[in-house]
């Protein structure tokens, strides 16, 4: 009997064993998705063109009008309950200020020009029309430019980048390059058009931004991302290991069967797994599910119905800014949950907060921006399990001490190979380029290097 | 794979050393057979002490019963009945125009699919647009809601609204009050077709019902509280306050959804105030419940009878609930978020209000062109909006979650104290949450019967007023006879 047992236990441990050292025993190929699957109406089929066509950010006075009416008549709210701040969401008793501010003082005219001040563009990738900003570096000879693709999440969009880009494209003692960055909005986001069927997930548009680059003449670029930005850079190092150079990203998880039985482990031996002075951001596991749920009821709701909210936030610019502004409170700083102003203003000014408000509000695309969490709940997507798959794309990882999620290098090699490197900060939160734009520029040009280096050093061998 | 045999004498640590390797048989075995059943008695005591948790009954906590939700205020309670009216007034109408006027962008956006697998179906929600537009008609519907009786008084520092039906045709009968309690996304609307029911003799009953149907604190024209805490066993409080203030002291309860849980809160906590509770959403939530369903899945039939399809398999109904409850989640977590932007759009608290209309009456209407909205007169749909709309109070009535969510432990407490009230479950066809009688015994020993219907889902009363108040005069009917 005792026999039976042990054969038991060790077969148990060299089956998990074999399970996770299969990944790199057998050769995995992630799987390779149809690079011209139509996304827009079918009787544009064939009726587009390839063409690049400049755009400029529009805020019409009929808009602007519409958007002063809603603020001023929006009925009385109901108080927040007594001393609470935003622990029931956004706290009532701010709408009226943010109101005020966006339909008296926020100069639309202003703001719509200094939107404008990168050249953007729009052009047609399966049947999309993809808006984006492309920003070439003025660099004197012996200074390479490099392509960087820079990808926004949710509630953000390419306002959160408006800081960092000037510091990205402009040359920087101590490094030979600078960058010329393409900054999209998502299908779905801001100018970009969105999907007219179901399908486009984070991997779908991961080939719509392939394309972009190709487009715009290059073949092999960086990647960086951040929320759903991250996602898809993950998910396009997985798809096109040939063709990305690099991926730096600031919400870099990893989701494999090993992956979650490590920290599991980790959960009675936090040592084996995290170093003690970073073990808080992911352990007692009990603590860290209780703010997922505590967090998440939107991430359950847009994975569902994202339609059904869709209306009242299309229809309510108030209603907009509580939804969206709430995660820049939580997700900037934990503690900003308890205070009464959610701490908006803590690191971001009104302007830059109305700013990302107005893409969604100009362009009306809150809804379309959902749905992208339904896509990537849909049995299909989830079903390509691309996070499975591991990839040799150098990366690099920003983590942020308020990220939402935290791993450990350990963990993180599972999906990267050939991850260089992490930069742990003890401040800043999940919209870290908007937050603290040198420190994320800096830390940009610093993993770029290393991919440089690295490069460099496999086709010396 | 290179797998090492150990030999048993040294699998639990216990090395029989010595000389004689082989040791006498006898000893080997006797050794493993003390192991083998000091383990499996660990074990099953391990499992005891975790099953009983959930079967010990904890005893009944004490609570104070005039806790003060309102503004603190020097002012004496007024304790009156006064007479209510509900408005829609002209500014709110005219509010309403312009915003219907106004340039509709929410309409504007397509669906990806001709169904509601994303949410409510923008054709659906142009359906609803129009009717709201230009068939509501505010004067005849806010007569058709003033035609019962509406009060209001003070309990506990809240204006709680009620209705108050009184039978017209008393002669030769009893006259019961019979509480009827709503749940959400619903009002007092949802009683209209069942009250004149209700309040009419039937030649086979020898009584008939008194009808008080408030609305709950925080949602229509009851007052909301101002500070946290007012969950639903606080909720039961007020109401059975607010019974013995309109001069019962003992009363049959009705309810459904978050009604039923309130009902089940009353027999428990005035288990000799409740003659009689029926419940249209027979559920016991607590966890030795879930549990034991889940555990059910290895034999389906046994644990399910005739109800096996609908609770089982258990995989599905999960992923069923796990899609359906993200409104949930969110009420759960951050209600205020969403809550501005639902006092805001109009059509946006339609939208969230009418969807749970039409998924949970019947599932299949997801993937339906019109997501079920024909089976509905759509103005009873909006009425019962309006009834949100006019009084502000969709955010009061989300917190509601939030106070659960926050209590969760007193909750799950009272859950496991049953009741000794008589009870009555009635099933509807496609109703969210089954659970078979032996599980509603749990919580509810004298269960009296369950009645299942081959029809109605969620919202029964509304749905189904006939069958709905037929089975209430027949539970009541068996209740009386009930030595208490």
């Amino acid at each position: 009997m005792g026999k039976l047992l042990v054969l038991t236990v060790l077969i148990t441990i060299v089956g998990i064993a074999t399970w996770c050292a299969l990944p790199m025993l057998l050769p995995q190929s992630p799987p390779q998705l149809d690079a011209n699957e139509w996304w827009g109406p079918m009787d544009m089929k064939g009726k587009v063109d390839a063409s690049i066509k400049p755009f400029q950010v529009k805020f019409t006075e009929e808009m602007i009008k519409d958007l002063k009416n809603r603020l001023q008549n929006k009925r009385q709210l109901v108080p927040p309950l007594e001393g609470i701040g935003f622990e029931y969401g956004f706290n009532s008793k701010e709408i009226e200020p943010w109101a005020k501010y966006w339909s008296e003082e926020y100069k639309f005219g202003d703001r719509e020009k200094f939107l404008n001040k990168f050249p953007q563009y729009k052009t047609n990738i399966q049947g999309l029309n993809i808006h984006f900003i492309r920003v070439k570096p003025q660099v004197q000879p012996g200074v390479t430019v490099v392509p960087l693709l820079l990808m926004h999440g949710w509630p953000g969009s390419v306002r959160e980048f408006y800081e960092a880009i000037p510091l990205l494209t402009k040359p920087v003692s101590g490094y030979d390059f600078a960058f010329e960055v393409i900054v999209p909005s998502l299908p779905g986001y801001g100018f970009s058009d969105a999907a007219v069927r179901p399908g486009l997930g984070s991997a779908q548009i991961g080939v719509i931004f392939k394309n972009l680059m190709n487009r715009l003449g290059h073949k092999k670029f960086y990647i960086q991302g951040g929320d759903w930005g991250a996602i898809i850079a993950s998910q396009m190092a997985t798809m096109f290991q040939n063709d990305i150079l690099g991926m730096h990203s600031n919400m870099l998880i990893v989701q494999t069967g090993c992956s979650t039985l490590k920290i599991l482990v980790g959960a009675l031996f936090p040592s084996l797994i995290v170093e003690s002075h970073l073990a808080d951001r992911m352990y007692p596991l009990w603590k860290y599910f209780s703010y997922l749920m505590e967090e998440f009821g939107y991430m359950h709701l847009q994975a569902t119905k994202p339609d059904t909210v869709g209306v009242a936030l299309s229809d309510s610019p108030t209603g907009l800014l509580s939804y969206i502004l709430e995660k820049f409170s939580s997700w900037t700083r934990f503690e900003h949950r308890t205070l009464v102003n959610g701490g908006l203003t803590f690191r971001f000014s009104k302007d830059q907060l109305i700013d990302n408000l107005m893409v969604y509000w100009a362009s009306n695309s809150i809804t379309t921006s959902m749905r992208l969490y339904a896509e990537n709940m849909s049995n299909k997507n989830r079903a390509l399990d691309i996070d499975k798959f591991s990839t040799s794309v150098p990366a690099w990882a920003l983590q942020a001490k308020n990220e939402l999620f935290y791993q450990p290098p350990n963990i993180l090699k599972h999906k990267y190979s050939n991850l260089l490197g992490v930069t742990v900060l003890d401040d800043g939160g999940h919209f870290i380029a908007f937050e603290m734009p040198k420190v994320f520029a800096d830390d940009v040009f610093k993993a770029v290097k290393l991919f440089r280096d690295f490069h460099k050093t496999k086709t010396e061998l | 794979m290179h797998i090492e045999y150990v030999p048993s004498t040294l699998v639990w640590g216990v090395e029989l050393g010595g000389g004689d390797k082989q040791g006498s048989k006898g000893e080997r075995h006797a050794i493993c057979k003390v192991i083998t059943i000091v383990g499996a008695v660990v074990v099953a005591v391990l499992f005891y002490k975790f099953y009983s948790s959930f079967l010990a009954t904890p005893d009944l906590p004490e609570f104070d019963l005039n806790v003060w939700w309102g503004r603190n205020t020097s002012n004496g309670q007024d304790t009156s009945i006064r007479p209510y009216r509900i408005l829609f007034s002209d500014s709110m109408q005219e509010n309403l125009r312009r915003k219907m006027e106004a340039y509709r962008r929410a309409t504007r956006v397509k669906s990806l699919e001709d169904d509601s697998t994303y949410g409510i179906n923008y054709d659906v929600l142009g359906q609803i647009f129009a009717h709201w537009q230009f068939k509501y008609k505010y004067g005849s519907r806010v007569k058709y809601l003033n035609q019962y009786n509406h009060y209001i008084t003070n309990v506990q520092g809240l204006d709680i609204h009620f209705m108050r039906i009184k039978p017209k045709n008393t002669e030769n009968l009893k006259v019961v009050p019979l509480l009827l309690i709503h749940g959400w996304p619903s009002s007092v609307r949802d009683f209209y077709g069942i009250i004149p029911l209700l309040t009419s003799a039937k030649p086979e009953y020898n009584f008939v019902f008194e009808v008080i149907a408030p609305s709950l604190p925080g949602f229509a024209f009851s007052q909301a509280p101002v500070r946290p805490g007012l969950t639903t066993y606080q909720m039961a409080i007020v109401l059975r306050n607010l019974m013995e203030r309109i001069g019962h002291k003992q009363f049959y309860v009705h309810g459904g959804d978050i009604g039923h849980a309130i009902g089940s809160h009353i027999a428990t906590l005035f288990p000799n105030q409740v003659l009689g509770f029926h419940s249209s959403t027979p559920v016991n939530p607590s966890k030795l419940a879930h549990l034991t369903l889940m555990l059910g899945a290895i034999c389906p039939k046994c644990v399910a009878n005739d109800l096996v399809d609908k609770i089982y398999p258990y995989t599905d109904k999960l992923q069923f609930y796990l899609e359906e409850s993200g409104y949930l989640h969110l009420q759960s977590t951050k209600p205020d978020t969403v809550g501005i932007a639902l006092q805001d759009s109009p059509l946006g608290l339609a939208s969230y209000i009418i969807e749970k209309y039409l998924l949970f009456t019947d599932p299949a209407n997801k993937y339906t062109h019109d997501g079920g909205l024909s089976a509905f007169n759509v103005t009873d749909l909006m009425d019962n909006v309006l009834i949100y709309w006019s009084t502000g109070s969709i955010t009061t009535s989300l917190r509601l979650y939030k106070e659960s969510i926050l209590n969760y432990e007193m909750e799950e407490t009272l859950s496991s104290i049953p009741t000794s009230v008589p009870t009555w479950g009635l099933r509807t066809k496609y109703d969210l949450i089954q659970q078979p009688d032996f599980i509603l015994r749990w919580k509810y020993p004298n269960l009296v019967r369950t009645t299942n219907l081959d029809v109605g889902g969620h919202f029964a009363a509304f749905e189904k007023p006939v069958e709905v108040s037929s089975d209430i005069f027949e539970a009541v009917k068996f209740f009386s006879t009930m030595k208490k």
